[in-house]
């Protein structure tokens, strides 16, 4: 309802409205509670039995502000730039770890595609390694956005493919093919999540609101490439190894029980960099770039070399194609 | 009456408190207070980094879109902005990386004045950091690449001379697909964005002229695959 629109008598016929100022469902549920909780800690600091440190009361109204918000998508600049500001500011309290949270838009006219050579590709996964250290991934579950699967010569069969081979290579009469999210045209894991916690931008990329997810995994299961991972429980990245350049919705930390996946590093990406598995990448296999520039490299390859995508039969318009030299 | 209906609301709306409050403090993050620094960003963009990084107009290929493009240099500082970029990855950056251990550069500190020996058990003793697959396979001698009386100048079948930087010329004399590729954007690799100036390695940033193969390595380590059953991929 517009301002101008508003009922003469406040509490008239509106049930929307808190102490005569009008505010949404959402806020209002957090306006009320919050209220019982400071009532609750002020009794909790008067008592003798647990005292609470300013930092511990800090901590649970920032954290408490975080459950109320609302969806990404929903929120004007101004509350991007709060819940952004709590975030940094949690994350300099709880872990003392000083991050930088960008909320970085897609360019106009951007269309990110990716290409991968299945004859340059060696194995070596430094794509992993860059990954796992750009993205803040989960150090003790050890999870990887990237697979790399090696298949013995002349035939592409990933049931036969072998992801977790640890010897030298390359190994001889075998390629390496890499699969990650493919930041599909029409992705199935967007269609069926329940609560709007993951969508397409307008870049093409996938991204997924972490405080929005409710981890059911019906996107994990919707996935026909399983480029997405779950967390099982709090991910565990020591603070000297954090990536403080981070993205709202890339790599910034993640809690238990919500799902995550690639996306294409949409904090350097949006930033005109490289994903950090194309810089890493030893071989020069990892093409990227906008698929809408006629003069971008990407576009090239599209052009002159034999390409084709994974599981195309799907109709899920993967924006990642495999090429050969 | 009223009171305690009052108490009973308190009551029901603190539970409700405590609930939430619990779960909240279950979804953040383990709280480890190491007072260790953040990791200082090495990759970071450093804005205009790509500026600083020496780099040179392709001469001869034009790249995705009739668009010149650059390569990288191989003059100034010898751990340029490019070795320190990719100071987690092993790549044979041939000079740029490695000039610190090849005794014997510059050339021009014993061949200065002097022409080169074309086929000498001398000439393997003095150039032990080379192992000289690429012209044992192609039945190449020195000069077939180098200048015979400037060994850091190549020399080309045209007649022309271009420097070690613009080694793609020699290079795409023979390997002309590769060349086609590595000007299009297929092959080789393009530094620091896909975004604004397009600097390119180098024929010899990755491949060592005289061994041009990578060598083989142990792969970074193997997932720990929290995979769905006996369903792949």
């Amino acid at each position: 309802m517009r301002p101008d629109q508003a009922p003469a008598v406040p509490n008239a016929g509106d049930d929307r409205t808190v102490l005569q100022k009008r505010v949404d469902r959402r806020r209002a549920l957090g306006i009320l509670l919050g209220g019982v909780a400071v009532g609750a800690q002020a009794m909790t600091a008067c008592s003798p039995v647990a005292p609470m440190t300013d930092e511990a009361r800090e901590t649970r109204l920032l954290a408490w502000r975080e459950y109320i918000k609302g969806n990404y998508r929903s929120m004007t600049d101004a509350e991007r730039a709060e819940t952004i500001a709590r975030l940094e500011r949690l994350a300099k309290v709880t872990r003392g770890a000083d991050v930088k949270i960008q909320s970085t838009r897609a360019q106009p006219g951007v269309m990110f595609g990716y290409a991968f050579n299945i004859s340059k590709c060696k194995g070596f996964r430094n794509c992993v390694e860059a990954c796992i250290n750009e993205n803040n991934l989960d150090r003790r579950a050890g999870t990887q956005y990237i697979r790399i699967f090696e298949m013995e010569d002349g035939v592409i069969d990933l049931d036969e493919a072998d992801a977790t081979f640890q010897h030298e290579v390359p190994a001889d009469g075998h390629f390496y093919m890499g699969t990650q999210c493919f930041q599909c045209a029409d992705p199935p894991c967007v269609k069926v999540c329940p609560v709007g916690a993951t969508w397409q931008e307008p870049d093409g990329i996938t991204v997924i609101d972490y405080d929005w997810c409710i981890g059911c995994r019906y996107c994990m299961a919707a996935c026909p490439y399983w480029a997405r991972r779950f967390n099982w429980s709090a991910p565990d990245v020591p603070v000297a190894e954090l990536n403080p350049n981070q993205h709202y919705l890339g790599n910034r930390a993640r809690k238990m029980g919500v799902v995550e996946k690639c996306t294409f590093c949409i904090h350097r990406t949006r930033q005109g960099r490289l994903p950090a598995c194309a810089e890493a990448c030893p071989t020069g296999a990892r093409v990227f770039g906008n698929l809408l520039d006629p003069s971008s490299e990407i576009r090239w390859v599209l052009a002159n070399k034999k390409v084709f995508r994974l599981k195309e039969d799907l109709k899920t318009e993967p924006r990642f194609w495999y090429f050969t030299d | 009456m009223t009171r305690r209906r009052a108490c009973a609301a308190a009551l029901s709306l603190g539970l409700v408190w405590a609930v939430f409050a619990c779960r909240q403090a279950d979804r953040l993050p383990p709280n480890d207070r190491a007072v260790v620094a953040p990791r200082a960003d090495t990759t970071a963009p450093a804005p205009g980094s790509l500026t600083m990084l020496p780099a040179a107009p392709v001469t001869g290929w034009l790249g995705p879109g009739e668009r010149p493009f650059e390569v990288t240099l191989r003059t100034g500082d010898p751990v340029s902005a490019l070795a320190r970029r990719f100071g987690t990855i092993t790549l044979r950056t041939s000079l740029r990386a490695h000039t610190p251990d090849l005794g014997q550069y510059p050339c021009t500190s014993c061949h200065l004045g002097r022409r080169m020996v074309l086929a000498d058990e001398r000439v393997a003793d003095a150039h032990q950091n080379i192992t000289p697959i690429h012209p044992a396979q192609t039945g190449a001698a020195c000069a077939t690449c180098h200048a015979p009386d400037n060994v850091e100048l190549l020399a080309l079948k045209s007649g022309d001379r271009a420097t070690l930087d613009h080694a793609y010329r020699l290079c795409a004399q023979c390997h002309f697909s590769q060349a086609e590729a590595w000007a299009g954007g297929g092959h080789g690799k393009r530094l620091d964005g896909w975004q604004g100036r397009r600097v390119v390695m180098g024929c010899g940033d990755c491949h060592d002229p005289h061994t041009p193969t990578l060598e083989p390595r142990i792969p970074f380590r193997a997932p720990q695959l929290q995979r769905p059953r006996g369903d792949a991929p």
